[in-house]
């Protein structure tokens, strides 16, 4: 007689370890392999386990035509990814082992993040590599790998996995590989076609409008003509105390009037004409949402989207926190608050502040309007690290940690006081601020400024003095350029990407060169795939029909739409635009390659010849040997002969900065598995000591 | 025909984007003009040298310096200021 087992699919090695430990009845389940891949053996109320892991996605959607060359392609299929990508060889082996140990269940429990990717990667896995088991198949739904509540979840299971989630995911697929795959083959054939080079251009159905964003504010900042106006700094001397107070007009237009206002109230008293104080209640911030996270986390500790992600992933794996992919601001008690809290307080960091909580009569969260329908706002489990955390994980748990307390917390009570100084009818304005109670901010004092501007017992009728009065040349300032986390933010408003998807595509604007730097700075490449994308085909780089497509997807998760006929009309969008490609496909080319050009010749670019002074460095090759070095544009015309070596191994690039002692250029060298590395060219630099 | 300061294609002697920054520089003047009662060349070399105007608007002030085009046509008319000698 077969046994009955029950195979229960995670979305990686890590959380099959978990689920297996937690589900065991003994919490020592059996690690086994099958061709390197593991996975575990468990039992639970007299029932068999097989605990597998995927590897994130298994399958994907491709062309049925292979052909890099032939566009457009409207015919997809979903197949393993070895067959796709190269780097991808390893999936093989994992589709291999949870193929033949599918073939030893009787039953399956998908047990995947609970979201659109964790439903679709479980779907396909589900119908491909085990023989159409996704009709079959259960679910185990949770948003945090503590032991208690995976338990929970295989007690409660689903009856079945989440059809329309996973329409919705396919539908999501879809339409990315339809637009990303025929767009790019567009513009990369185009380019290569013309300059018969061959260079990678990509944009998509979000990458497209996320990098007109960017293009739109570069023309902004670029064509800036700043106008100039005048400001009063002041400072004025009360008991013996100096304070600088603000000028009632924060713009003065004309010098000549700025001046005539500081010369009217130098070295003048001032009398006391009118103090108002207000006291004002700030309330809890609202809870972390995956965006809130990625932004404060940007703004506190720099962290890019993609690497607050990165890190919060991993932080849910081990249990530390509940699952960051989400858009929810509530916290709903069935977390259960208080074992949280009681949890956290064995750490000698947050017992006090835990205390405190405790402490309160009722814990109420303050919430946000934004609901998730599968996962709460992003909190801490209370479990405390089993390993030591790395710098940057400590900070990022410490923060959804004291984030989570701070919600709690009462509102924070501050008394300001504007105080009117008259002086030769001129106003200025002292400003004070106090905390009367601080509320919620004890918990999250570490990130915050303190910002208390403490003032002496002032009457209206006192007489003050004048200490300093300067006139400022000012200018208006162009728009700031936008960081992975504004236009993070941005693309959140616009309604284009998702939470998981919009910082990696952040980061491919950056990987194809389109942006540099992190403020993020548009190349002249970038600036060309826009250009010729908005003279050739402005629908594709259209927020609105992106937004549509999303809300359309939002739609089919809710049962309210069918993939087919979002597909259908993203199909017929996208036909007559791929059309119009092909046909100017040689202007197109041409322009393109112009661009491609032109950032190459940028990246070999170093700087000024410090030896001439006139020429420009550049990378260079040597005709007899191939090797690179950096050469002096004056050589040409035989003005200079400056030549400096390089590493002729790795991928050598201008650091775009000089050298601190002697003020050549910096060069930085990238070579795999090794920490990239600056060098200053000058070989007689005093930094080098006398090494060469 | 290529612009002048970047090589873009360009329907006139300026690109696009160059083209947009020239007529923000010349819409500017006036302003500039009435708070520093600078002349037309002045303006342009004050904006070249100065850390918010943007980089195309840059590479116009210098463009029209080096190429000494100050002639009538090139300074905005409603500037009403003395014309700098060509």
């Amino acid at each position: 007689m077969r046994t009955e087992r029950t195979l229960i699919l995670c979305e990686k090695p890590n959380t099959a370890q978990r689920v297996a430990k937690a589900l065991d009845g003994y919490g020592k389940p059996r690690e086994k392999r099958l061709d390197r891949v593991p996975f575990y053996e468990a039992e639970r109320d007299g029932k068999e386990l097989l605990v597998v892991p995927a590897l994130g996605h298994l399958y994907t959607i491709a062309p049925k035509e292979t052909d890099r060359n032939i566009y457009p392609v409207l015919d997809f299929d979903w197949i393993p990814r070895h067959a796709a990508e190269r780097k991808a060889a390893e999936t093989r082996a994992w589709i291999e082992a949870i193929s033949k140990l599918s073939h030893e269940a009787t039953e399956f429990i998908l047990a995947t993040d609970y979201d659109v990717e964790g439903e679709t990667l479980g779907y396909t896995i589900l119908k491909y590599a085990c023989g159409s088991k996704e009709k079959d198949a259960r679910r185990m739904k949770f948003s945090t790998l503590t032991t208690d509540e995976l338990r929970t979840s295989f007690t409660h299971l689903a009856d079945h996995i989440d059809f329309t989630t996973v329409e919705a995911g396919l539908c999501r697929h879809f339409l990315d590989a339809l637009y990303g795959i025929n767009l790019s083959r567009a513009l990369t054939i185009a380019a290569k076609s013309w300059s018969g080079r061959f260079t990678v251009l990509s944009t998509g159905r979000v990458q497209g409008p996320a990098l007109r964003f960017l293009v739109d504010r570069e023309k902004k900042i670029n064509s800036f003509v700043p106008t100039p106006f005048w400001s009063i700094s002041a400072e004025v001397e009360i008991n013996g105390s100096i304070f600088e107070v603000e000028y009632e007009r924060e713009v003065i237009e004309r010098r000549g009037e700025a001046q005539a206002i500081v010369e009217a109230c130098r070295a003048k008293k001032g009398k006391i004409t009118e103090t108002e104080v207000k006291e004002i209640q700030q309330s809890p911030p609202l809870p972390f949402d995956l965006g809130a996270l990625q932004t404060e986390a940007y703004s506190l500790f720099k962290f890019t989207p993609k690497m607050t992600g990165d890190i919060a992933e991993r932080l849910y794996l081990e249990a530390l926190i509940s699952y960051p992919r989400t858009a929810s601001q509530r916290l709903p008690p069935s977390i259960n608050y208080v074992a949280i809290i009681e949890s956290l307080s064995r750490s000698s960091e947050y017992n006090r502040l835990c205390a405190e909580l405790l402490g309160m009569k009722q814990l109420v969260p303050r919430e946000g309007a934004r609901q998730d329908p599968a996962h709460p706002a992003i909190y801490p489990t209370g479990s405390l690290p089993e390993r030591g955390l790395s710098g940057s994980e400590r900070r990022l748990w410490d923060l959804v940690v004291r984030r989570f307390m701070a919600v709690f917390g009462e509102p924070c009570l501050k008394r300001t006081m504007k105080v009117c100084i008259a002086v030769d009818g001129h106003r200025f304005y002292l400003w004070g601020r106090r905390v009367l109670k601080e509320g919620w901010t004890v918990f999250y004092k570490s990130f915050l400024k303190a910002e208390e501007v403490l003032l002496p017992r002032l009457e209206e009728g006192q007489e003050v003095a004048i200490k300093r009065i300067e006139l400022e040349d000012r200018f208006t300032k162009p728009p700031p350029r936008y960081n992975p986390s504004s236009l993070l933010k941005k693309m959140e408003e616009e309604g284009i990407g998702t939470k998981a998807t919009r910082a990696s595509i952040i980061d491919t604007l950056y990987n194809r060169g389109y942006v540099t730097e992190e403020r993020a700075v548009v190349s002249e490449l970038g600036f060309d795939v826009i250009d010729v994308l908005d003279k050739h085909c402005p629908e594709v780089i259209s927020v609105g029909f992106t937004r549509e497509l999303e809300k359309s997807m939002e739609k089919i998760q809710n049962g309210k739409e069918r993939m087919e006929t979002v597909i259908n009309k993203a199909v017929t969008h996208l036909g007559p635009v791929l059309e119009k490609l092909k046909e100017h496909q040689e202007a197109v080319g041409q322009e393109l390659s112009v661009a491609i050009r032109k950032a190459h010749m940028q990246r070999r670019m170093v700087g000024v010849c410090p030896i001439c002074g006139v020429g420009k460095l550049m990378i260079m090759y040597s005709r007899q040997t191939g090797k690179q070095f950096i050469g002096c544009t004056g050589f040409f015309k035989g003005l200079c002969k400056a030549s400096f070596p390089l590493p002729q191994t790795g991928n050598v690039e201008a650091a775009r900065r000089s050298c601190r002692d002697c003020g050549w250029p910096m060069m930085r060298v990238h070579v795999k598995s090794r920490r990239a590395w600056t060098f200053c060219i000058n070989q007689g630099c005093p930094s080098k000591g006398g090494r060469k | 025909m290529p612009c002048k300061i970047c090589e873009r294609k360009a329907e006139k002697e300026l690109c696009g984007l160059h083209e947009e920054a020239r007529s923000t520089l010349f819409r500017k003047y006036e302003v500039w003009r009435k708070s520093l009662n600078l002349s037309w060349t002045e303006y342009l070399q004050e904006i070249r040298k100065n850390a918010y105007a943007g980089l195309w608007v840059k590479e116009v002030a210098s463009y029209l310096l080096a190429s000494n085009r100050m002639s009538e046509q090139d300074v905005p008319r409603s500037s009403g200021v003395a014309m700098d000698k060509v």
